[in-house]
């Protein structure tokens, strides 16, 4: 492929940033006072503000709801982490029966609508008196977090080196120490990837998390942000600080973590 | 069967237990479980719980408002999937020869995908805004209700929509690009192909697995979405944007008619299914014939 | 049209401060009135959801202190919805059919509480409200609220459609307000033509695909007169009329008598265009009144209240009624306290702390003349008129299935997507379904 000069380069640039301006615009938004909203030009100029910001913090439930989505999408990637590590390992290592079958069903769980299930878990988790709390959305996004780490995992376990683990079994260590000494240290980066994919559909869940939530305090942050109230007016400035901080841990994992985050992404579609 | 290979498979079935367990309860239970309560006249408000056999489905068929969220799906999941598909390769393809600044550039891309979908309807919810939209002051100042008029509220939907997935589908090329070996562009140059021939030639056919594994992530999601619509419409205005999943949402917990809304998310899984069927034959006669 | 400020206007404001003074005063009254009650032992904490419609100068947070300090060891923890009514109705669903507990006294729509009662959400207060307890309460609300014969809720705040006009335009041509809706088209024609002015729109009106929706479509329908359900359980037994109500909405929007918008309007948006002096009439509740006067209003003094008209050879006027009514979720851990909590805001100095500090109705025939609350709302004595002859939405547990049902075909019919028979037809066809064996 031919290489281009700085100027394409730049060109490049110039356009995806010109494709994230409605977030940028939103980030604007968020530090303007409310008298210059109403009008583009005058939001343009106006001085920078952080009323908003103090306005979600002191008098939202954004703050409770940041911990929620925080707590509720972290023990969702790590269930669904320690469950389908092994589960990989087997379905990509050991003979299981059916594995075939079994690897179809993950990737059909993967498609599944949840306004299909949801009528089911609203029914399972009210009978297991679970609505409106964390366990109840751990245990609903691993519905579909479990199959797709299963799949990443199974994928990323095939590529590590069958001498590495004979060498390990000819040492003499079983079969759980093997993946636990050997093969989980050497996926490390995959189970980050899928681990932070996990994290991230965790985060951005609405539907089960509106369903399975009712108190204030139980809220995750995209309900929190979808119902967020107004008085007379929609407090367009409010909503947007908030939108800032429902971002913040995506912004942070796609700065910081990019590496893991692509791998991820891509490992299921480029794997011939 | 030698002991090491039977200690092998005790194993593998000791480490998928708790995984098939967790899946079985909460994601195979339940799709089964629904197949069984679209069959019912469910409803709790009125103590009603009964089997009534195909009924709802029967009734589905002939209700207007089942083709028109049907239609809206259908057209929302092709356009704004066909767009992503154009969009995202011309992205892959202009990304494919940068040279400087690809960690930004993949940074930018990411961002709009990796955001809550909840945040980008709030996002276009402003900028649609009919007096203080940046949409409508680009536009020099016009007053577009872009949300309220019945012919403008489902395309508003599918440009926000193309926005946060768009970079998927650019992200996915963009890596299929980099695993490319350069040789195979020199051979190309050497035999005198111009940039378009080498793209439409060289670029493309090698993509094309991989643009049918996006195309087939992005569809199904596009089948299921919710987010978008739940904030920037409630389905309105006259159901021009509510689609199935926003109709069995609906009848599902407005009105609380688990078993009509049960029958719904049982179409949308059935169309989902029936998607990823096709898609995955296609793969695999592709694979047959290359 | 109307821009959408995002915060309220300073003279706005200015009133609420004025309005906040006054509460103080009752409240402190309040206090003085009654010290002590019965306490219940160990610190207790009650959850009110309620709507956040209550506008900048809330009065409930200082009536629940009040409740508190008379309920020593208890708290009342007030947690707002979201302001739209179809969100509210889905999120309170949700948690009471899943068993929910988080809270225990909620704000319901008059709409919904048959619904509620029917589920067997609602605890029956009829130990701790009698029926006299009620009677102070306009009739219209009785209904709702004692469902197959025992309390379910009390009434709170009620709501009357009525219209709006703009008194100095009507002077200028010598017009008094229409009675009916044809006379209403025909002044809209006559001042438009004379004042030339490209701003001014006719009539303005709540159209967007919500339960306020159903309300305006189902005031054309009666004034139509036609009905939703017939005397036999008929769905629309005066097809014909029905299908022409909805067809003189979208006539108006047609002839350009309405904005082509209000198909997407709330009554806040459509409130705001006719506050800004942008339109000659304006079809909504009784709240609006307060802010068109309020000092700084650009339609200050020039704003009159009136019977919504009627149809020439329909009905004379048909407003629909609306409100809230407070009741007492069935797996409340007390339900004594929170029985109590609802006779506290439902009572009558609590309804007259609400009208005073807010630009809310109540529920309390009496308050419509009581000197201190005419003094704030010299257009009570009207209002309390219309709402006496006001029309009630059907009362029936199936009132969401109804209401969900109606509006797309409304919506769709307002926007010319189906012809109204069309849309009636499909409404019919669905709700003869959906409702099968529920009334």
């Amino acid at each position: 492929m031919k290489r281009r000069g700085a100027l394409g380069d730049a060109l490049v640039l110039t356009a995806l940033a010109l494709w994230a301006v409605p977030f940028f615009w939103q980030a604007l938004t968020s530090i303007k006072p409310d008298t210059a909203l109403l009008a583009v030009e005058r939001l343009l100029a106006a001085p920078p503000t952080l009323v908003h910001y103090r306005a979600v913090l002191e008098r939202s439930v954004m703050p409770a709801a940041l911990a929620n989505s925080l707590g509720v999408a972290a023990l969702t990637t790590l269930l669904a982490v320690a469950l389908g590590a092994p589960g990989a390992y087997a379905l990509a290592r050991l003979p299981v029966p059916g594995k075939h079958v079994l690897l179809l069903a993950v990737v059909a769980c993967t498609a599944f609508p949840q306004v299909t299930i949801v009528g089911p878990l609203f029914v399972l988790l009210r009978a297991l008196d679970l609505r409106d709390t964390w366990l109840a959305l751990v245990l609903a996004d691993t519905s579909f977090a479990l199959p797709l780490v299963l799949w990443l995992l199974a994928g990323f376990v095939r590529e590590v080196p069958m001498a590495v683990e004979e060498a390990a079994q000819i040492d003499g260590a079983g079969r759980l120490a093997t993946l636990g000494r050997v093969v989980l240290p050497l996926i490390a980066p995959g189970i980050a990837s899928a681990g932070l994919l996990v994290f991230l559909m965790s985060w951005n869940e609405l539907l089960f998390a509106y369903t399975f939530t009712a108190s204030e305090a139980s809220r995750t942050v995209p309900v929190a942000l979808a119902l967020f109230p107004g008085v007379y007016e929609v407090p367009w400035g409010d909503i947007a600080a908030a939108s800032m901080l429902a971002s913040l841990p995506p912004i942070l994992i796609v700065a910081g973590l990019q590496r893991w985050l692509v791998r991820g992404l891509t490992a299921g579609a480029l794997r011939d | 069967m030698t002991a090491r290979a039977r200690g092998a498979a005790r194993a593998g079935r000791v480490m998928l237990m708790p995984a098939l367990t967790a899946l079985l309860v909460l994601a195979a239970w339940p799709a089964l479980w629904v197949l069984w309560l679209s069959l019912q006249r469910r409803i709790p408000v009125f103590g009603i719980e009964r089997f009534v056999g195909p009924s709802h489905y029967v009734f589905l068929a002939g209700d207007p408002r089942f083709w028109n969220a049907l239609e809206v799906t259908l057209v929302f999941t092709f356009v704004s999937v066909a767009l992503e598909f154009l969009l995202g390769l011309a992205v892959a393809l202009a990304l494919q020869g940068q040279r400087r600044g690809r960690r930004l550039a993949v940074a930018l891309l990411l961002l709009p995908w990796a955001l809550p979908s909840v945040v980008t309807g709030r996002t276009f919810e402003w900028l649609y805004h009919p007096s203080a939209g940046l949409l409508n002051y680009v536009l020099g100042g016009q007053a577009i209700n872009w949300l309220g008029e019945p012919a403008l509220a489902l395309p508003a939907l599918i440009v926000a929509d193309v926005w946060r997935t768009m970079p998927f589908v650019a992200l996915l090329c963009y890596a299929r690009c980099l695993t490319i070996p350069v040789e195979i562009y020199e051979a190309a140059r050497v035999d005198g192909a111009g940039a378009l021939a080498t793209v439409r030639d060289v670029t493309l056919p090698l993509l094309r697995r991989v643009l049918l594994i996006a195309l087939l992530f992005r569809t199904l999601d596009a089948l299921r979405a919710f987010d978008l619509m739940f904030v920037l419409t409630g389905g309105g205005p006259a159901n021009t944007t509510e689609t199935l999943t926003v109709y069995a949402y609906r009848s599902l917990f407005q009105t609380l008619q688990l078993g009509f809304g049960a029958a719904i998310g049982v179409v949308v899984g059935a169309l989902v299914m029936l998607v990823a069927w096709a898609y995955l034959r296609a793969m695999a006669n592709e694979e047959a014939t290359a | 049209m109307s821009p959408s400020f995002p915060n309220v206007p300073a003279a706005q404001y200015f009133v609420v401060r004025l309005r906040r003074a006054a509460l103080l005063v009752v409240v402190a009254a309040l206090a003085a009135g009654c010290a002590g009650g019965p306490a219940e032992s160990g610190p207790v904490t009650l959850v009110f959801k309620h709507a956040k419609i209550l506008g900048p100068s809330d009065p409930v947070p200082g009536l629940l202190r009040e409740f508190e300090k008379r309920h020593p060891g208890v708290r009342v923890q007030a947690e707002s919805l979201s302001w739209n009514s179809d969100d509210q109705h889905q999120f309170f669903v949700i948690n009471l059919e899943g068993r929910g507990a988080a809270f225990d006294v909620m704000m319901l729509d008059v709409v919904w509480v048959a619904e509620f009662a029917r589920a067997g959400w609602l605890l029956d207060l009829s130990p701790w409200v009698s029926r006299a307890e009620l009677a102070p309460h306009f009739p219209s609300t009785i209904e709702p609220a004692t469902w197959n014969g025992r309390v379910w809720a009390m009434p709170w705040l009620m709501n009357v459609g009525v219209l709006y006009y703009r008194t100095d335009l009507l002077a200028k041509y010598r017009l008094a307000p229409p009675r009916t809706w044809e006379a209403l088209v025909d002044q809209v024609v006559r001042v438009r033509g004379a004042e030339r002015d490209p701003k001014l729109d006719g009539v303005v009106w709540q159209g967007r695909q919500y339960e306020g929706l159903t309300v305006n479509a189902l005031e054309a329908i009666w004034a139509n007169g036609a009905r939703v359900f017939g005397a036999d359980g008929a769905v629309f037994p005066e097809e014909e009329r029905a299908a022409g109500g909805l067809s003189f909405l979208r006539a108006l929007i047609v002839s350009g008598v309405s904005p082509s918008w209000v198909t997407a309007a709330d009554e806040e948006l459509s409130r705001r265009h006719f506050g800004d002096g942008r339109a000659i009439f304006l079809r909504n509740w009784p709240y609006a009144m307060a802010l068109f006067q309020a000092a700084g209003s650009p339609v200050r003094g020039r704003v009159g209240i009136a019977p919504l008209p009627g149809r020439v050879g329909g009905a004379a006027s048909a407003a629909s009624s609306g409100g809230a009514h407070l009741g007492v979720n069935r797996r409340t851990r007390h339900p004594a306290l929170a029985a109590e909590l609802v006779r506290f805001m439902a009572g009558a100095d609590a309804q007259k702390a609400m009208s005073v500090g807010g630009a809310l109705n109540p529920t309390r025939m009496a308050l419509y003349r009581d000197p201190d609350v005419v003094r704030v709302h010299p257009d009570f004595p009207v209002v309390h008129d219309l709402m006496l002859k006001a029309r009630p939405r059907p009362v029936t547990p199936a009132y969401l299935m109804l209401s969900t049902t109606l509006q797309p075909e409304f919506s769709a019919a307002l926007v010319g997507v189906k012809r109204p028979r069309q849309a009636i037809e499909h409404a019919r066809l669905r709700l003869s379904y959906l409702l099968e064996g529920l009334r």
